[in-house]
């Protein structure tokens, strides 16, 4: 990953980080205050329920009080504290709560007995327990009823005016759906009433007592306004959380599973007046106006990111450029160094430290082509030198026999002629030996100077082998005693070279293999595919090299040998490099030396 | 002397006109209005105006000549033959004969008749059983065998009851209203109201309403209600027991063990349905015949006694039971009233309003008590809660032998003997029920007819 895609990529996130962080603290903001405002209103209603509630406890207490006072409950009541006849009141109460918009009411004498029941007629003569709360505040009763159903209502007692407080009225209504109905709701609520008639059997909270029995939740007894309440058992948490602690409970529910249909239930346990719970109140509060326009919020804040993230990768990618492009001219500039192009520059703007670098960076190319210049020339004054050297002393090697040889001559001019013409053909038979060793001298440093550019060609290794080895086996005699190995690989061994140059450097090297044998040994010549590489090897079982003439064996002019140039290597290493190849030594001292030319293999 | 004559014309004169004041006028629209339908109802008040049987009883209870003037009984009452009157014709003028009368008596009992076989000989109707049928001549009063022309006797279209009755159908309206015009040429002489309008369906306050603003002449008046009708000063008619209303005990299903039913017959408090529920206008009764008819009554223990009850019901396990009920008001009540009673013996009971295809485990019913032979009134309370028994022995202690017998069962618990009552205007005149509670309106009359 380049350094400007780093610079972009660390950008467009810190951006995008950013704006996300700051998008989700508005959408956390956003549904806080929501949820405050949702609890607020569900607050507010509980509050009007209760208001509500306390307001019909008052209708009831005052309906029954009414018909406490009124004449028909008097006559009532005096006919049957006279008379101890109870039955021909037994539709009394029918009446009585008909006029009086009751759905519950039931005269009970003074023993205690119902005289009347206008919600179960034929409940007469039974006890009413309920009767011993007269003159207290309304309370919460569930009535049995004919049918075995039971009924949740509101109900007061009163001991009729004038009976010696012998006869009683217990009136109330029914908290039913029209209950419900009659109820104040905001649009987008939904109230609901779930009743069970072993709930108060199952938890008192007066006494403590609580059933083994866990309440089950039957969704059907949850009633809503308009009949069942929908979603009704998604309630059962929230229901089952007011029965167990007996205290208002609130949570979210959602019957579909869509966001927008989710409620904010608020479960109100209504309680008799031994605190145990008879029924639970539920006040849903619809969450769509919320979620919508959190999802409006949402949408904006969403757009807003997507635009600054879009607006955050625009500014990373023209800061990545404006940051990274000197120095990408200066990864350029240092590649191009390492190349070997020393002259290149790169442009210097400002003042920052990348412009410094730069400005370093030019003064460093400088310095080091200057520095390179100054080694060339010491370099070539070196060579120079060490030519000088070499020629001198290659030069002086036969110079001093010709010397010689020619002042033999001029002093044996003194001996008689038959001396002097032995003398004479011995000294011209030295004078022509050294002028051709002078002249082969000559020829190898001409041919050194005069290496020719390579001429590929596509050539098998085995052939090159195979042309050495034809050379070289006459010369490699049962004499040298020297045996001559040669070992090539079966598979092909492509390679574009110059067939002249490669056959000159590998029979260089077999020379010198057999240089490096005057007592005899083995020449091994191989050739074998390493990779897309070809080795070609020449190996020999002489006394081998030192480590330090393995180091300096490449050298021009560097020569182990008595009469050695010192160009037979260099030259093969130069006709090696010419063909993209390496060359190395393998030796150890009295282990004989291998070299190892490693050339590309073509491409088939 | 002639203060003798004076006084002798004067007596005179005033018996004829106090016989003219009390004469029954001929002539007049009689205005009744009943809760049922007045044919498929248990008076079957307009069934009775429309048609006859071969017998009927008498306002005494006593057993009468009606389509049949004579009947004779061979072979040990498993054969019996009744003589049709001669000369009577339907109400469109078809003459009554044997033949149709089979047809008819076929029809009403539709296979599950007393008797094996009814075929006509001549212009007498013969009845054959494979038991004896001592009871047969009561049991034909019942409105069950009556005898109509298309054999509808049952009443299922009351259009076509076309019968030899004191009235015929002179227009079916409505369904509330039945308008009957008297037959002229009815054998037991002309009805003396020229035409009944019997508004059906009514409810009893909406009777009671119309009677006292004239809307009605005959308004009926149950039982739970005939003291508040005195009260109120109606002229009220009561008959004497009429009807007895008891509880039948299935004696299958969840019920099938007897000591559930014995509990369930201990659980029952008879005195709150009396006392409270009937206003104690029924007499109280463990046995299927009234004290004044049997004499042995009272030796049927009526009072209750939850811890027999409880004692009887053991551990027995008992599922949850039906009690069907018919019509509302007082029988609604009375129904819930036992349903409360055998909830406190451990019985988990629900009333609920019977419908014709229900079998409940408890069935709250309403049984005739015709006839003033105990014999003929036990056989026909039985035939017409589905028991084919025959009650031969017409001696006290047979008579309570059987019914012991019956009643040990425990299928059927008698609760209260309830009269029939109706409450009458200031026309109606010389207006009787019969034995079984049925007003004779072809025997009343109006007091502005012409």
């Amino acid at each position: 990953m380049s350094l400007r895609q780093k610079l972009l990529l660390v950008f467009s996130l810190t951006v995008a980080a950013a704006v996300a962080a700051v998008a989700w603290t508005v959408l956390v903001r956003i549904r806080r205050v929501f949820e405050l405002r949702d609890q607020e209103e569900t607050a507010l209603f509980v509050s009007q329920f209760q208001r509500e509630f306390q307001h019909r406890s008052a209708e009831v207490a005052a309906a029954v009080d009414r018909l406490a006072a009124s004449d028909s409950a008097r006559a009532l009541a005096l006919g049957l504290v006279q008379t101890g006849d109870a039955s021909p009141y037994l539709t009394e109460a029918q009446t009585m709560a008909q006029d009086a918009q009751l759905d519950f009411l039931e005269v009970v004498g003074p023993d205690g007995n119902v005289v009347s029941s206008a919600q179960w007629p034929a409940r007469f003569g039974y006890a009413e327990p309920a009767a011993a709360n007269a003159a207290q505040e309304p309370f919460l009763k569930r009535e049995e009823l004919p049918d075995g159903s039971t009924a949740l209502g509101l109900f007061a007692v009163r001991a009729v005016r004038g009976s010696d407080a012998q006869v009683k009225l217990i009136g109330g209504e029914r908290l039913d759906q029209g209950f419900l109905a009659d109820l104040p709701a905001a649009p987008g609520m939904q109230i609901g009433l779930y009743g069970d008639a072993n709930m108060a059997a199952i938890v008192n909270l007066a006494t403590g007592a609580t059933s083994s029995a866990a309440p089950v939740f039957d969704p059907t007894r949850l009633l809503g306004v308009d009949g069942s309440l929908p979603g009704a058992a998604y309630y059962q948490r929230l229901i089952d959380a007011a029965l167990k602690s007996g205290a208002q409970t609130n949570g979210i529910v959602n019957p579909t599973g869509r966001r927008e249909d989710s409620l904010n239930a608020t479960a109100i346990p209504l309680k008799n007046q031994s605190g145990a719970v008879m029924a639970v109140l539920i006040v849903a509060l619809s969450r769509a106006g919320m979620v919508e326009a959190q999802q409006h919020i949402r949408a904006i804040a969403y757009g807003v990111a997507a635009g600054g993230i879009l607006l955050a990768i625009a500014f990373s990618l023209w800061t990545a450029a404006r940051f990274s492009r000197p120095i990408e001219q200066l990864a350029r500039a240092a590649g191009e160094v390492a190349g070997g192009n020393w002259d290149v520059r790169v442009r210097e703007r400002g003042r920052d430290e990348v412009s410094a670098l730069a400005r370093s960076f030019n003064h460093m190319t400088a310095q080091l082509a200057d520095q390179r210049e100054r080694l060339i020339q010491s370099e070539r004054v070196a060579a120079w030198r060490e030519l000088a050297r070499r020629l001198a002393h290659e030069l002086k090697n036969p110079l001093f026999p010709l010397q010689l040889t020619v002042e033999n001559l001029v002093r044996a001019r003194e001996l008689p002629p038959e001396e002097f013409d032995e003398v004479f053909r011995e000294s011209t038979s030295t004078l022509s030996a050294e002028i051709a060793n002078l002249k082969k001298i000559i020829g190898r440093f001409s041919d050194f100077s005069k290496m020719p550019k390579p001429e590929l060609e596509r050539i098998d290794a085995k052939d090159l082998v195979a042309r050495v080895r034809s050379l070289h086996a006459q010369a490699i005699g049962p004499a040298t005693a020297i045996e001559f190995k040669v070992e090539v690989a079966d598979a092909p061994m492509p390679l574009r070279a110059d067939p002249e140059l490669l056959h000159r450097a590998l029979s260089n090297l077999v020379l010198n293999a057999i240089d490096a044998m005057p007592n005899g040994g083995t020449l091994t010549l191989s050739a074998r595919p390493l990779g897309d590489k070809i080795e070609l090897r020449v190996a020999d079982t002489g006394e081998g090299l030192t480590p330090e003439e393995c180091e300096r064996l490449f050298t021009p002019y560097y020569t182990t040998k008595q009469h050695g140039t010192g160009l037979g290597l260099a030259i093969v290493q130069s006709v090696v490099a010419d063909h993209a190849g390496t060359i190395s030594v393998e030796s150890r001292a009295g282990g004989g030396a291998a070299f190892i030319i490693m050339l590309p293999r073509a491409d088939a | 002397m002639f203060r003798r004559c004076a006084i002798s014309v004067f007596l005179a004169l005033v018996g004829i006109c106090a016989w003219g004041r009390t004469r029954p006028h001929y002539g007049g629209t009689l205005r009744v209005e009943i809760a049922g339908d007045g044919i498929t109802s248990s008076d079957a008040t307009v069934l009775h105006l429309l048609l006859d049987g071969l017998t009927r009883f008498g306002a005494d209870g006593a057993l009468q000549p009606a389509l049949a003037t004579n009947w004779t009984a061979d072979d040990g009452s498993h054969r019996w033959e009744f003589s049709l009157r001669r000369g009577v014709q339907f109400h469109n003028g078809d003459p009554l004969t044997a033949d149709r009368v089979v047809a008819s008596l076929n029809l009403a009992c539709n296979g599950d008749c007393p008797w094996t076989q009814v075929h006509a000989v001549g212009s007498s109707v013969v009845f054959v059983g494979d038991s004896p049928m001592p009871n047969l001549p009561w049991l034909l009063a019942e409105k069950q065998f009556l005898i109509s022309l298309a054999g509808t006797a049952d009443g299922t279209a009351p259009a076509c009851c076309i019968g030899t009755g004191p009235y015929q159908l002179a227009a079916h309206s409505s369904p509330q209203l039945v308008e009957l015009s008297a037959n002229e040429g009815y054998w037991g002489g002309r009805a003396f109201a020229d035409k009944i309008e019997v508004a059906t369906g009514k409810s009893i306050r909406d009777q009671w309403l119309d009677l006292s603003l004239g809307r009605a002449d005959v308004v009926e008046v149950p039982a739970e209600d005939l003291r508040q009708a005195q009260q109120q000063r109606l002229t009220v008619v009561v008959s004497p027991a009429a009807e007895l209303l008891a509880l039948k005990i299935a004696g299958t299903g969840a019920l099938a063990n007897p000591m559930l039913r014995a509990s369930i017959a201990q659980a029952v408090d008879r005195s709150a349905l009396s006392n409270v529920i009937f206003q104690k206008q029924g007499e109280i009764t463990a046995s299927l015949l009234p004290q004044e008819l049997t004499g042995y009554a009272f030796l049927f223990p009526a009072d209750r006694d939850l811890d027999k009850a409880h004692e009887l019901r053991g551990g027995l396990a008992c599922p949850p039971l039906t009690l069907g009920y018919e019509g509302d008001g007082a029988m609604q009540l009375a129904a819930q009233r036992i349903a409360l009673n055998l909830r406190e013996a451990g019985f988990d009971v629900q009333a609920v309003a019977l419908k014709a295809p229900q079998h409940p485990d408890l069935a709250l019913r309403l049984l005739p008590l015709h006839g003033s032979d105990p014999a003929a009134a036990m056989e026909i309370l039985l035939h017409a809660e589905g028991e084919q028994a025959t009650v031969a022995d017409a001696s006290p202690a047979a008579l309570y032998r059987a019914e012991h017998d019956f009643l040990a069962r425990s299928t059927l618990l008698p609760l209260l003997d309830l009269p029939r009552a109706y409450a009458l205007g200031p026309r109606v005149r010389d207006f009787v029920l019969l034995a079984d509670g049925t007003p004779d309106l072809a025997s009343a009359s109006l007091e502005d007819a012409p």
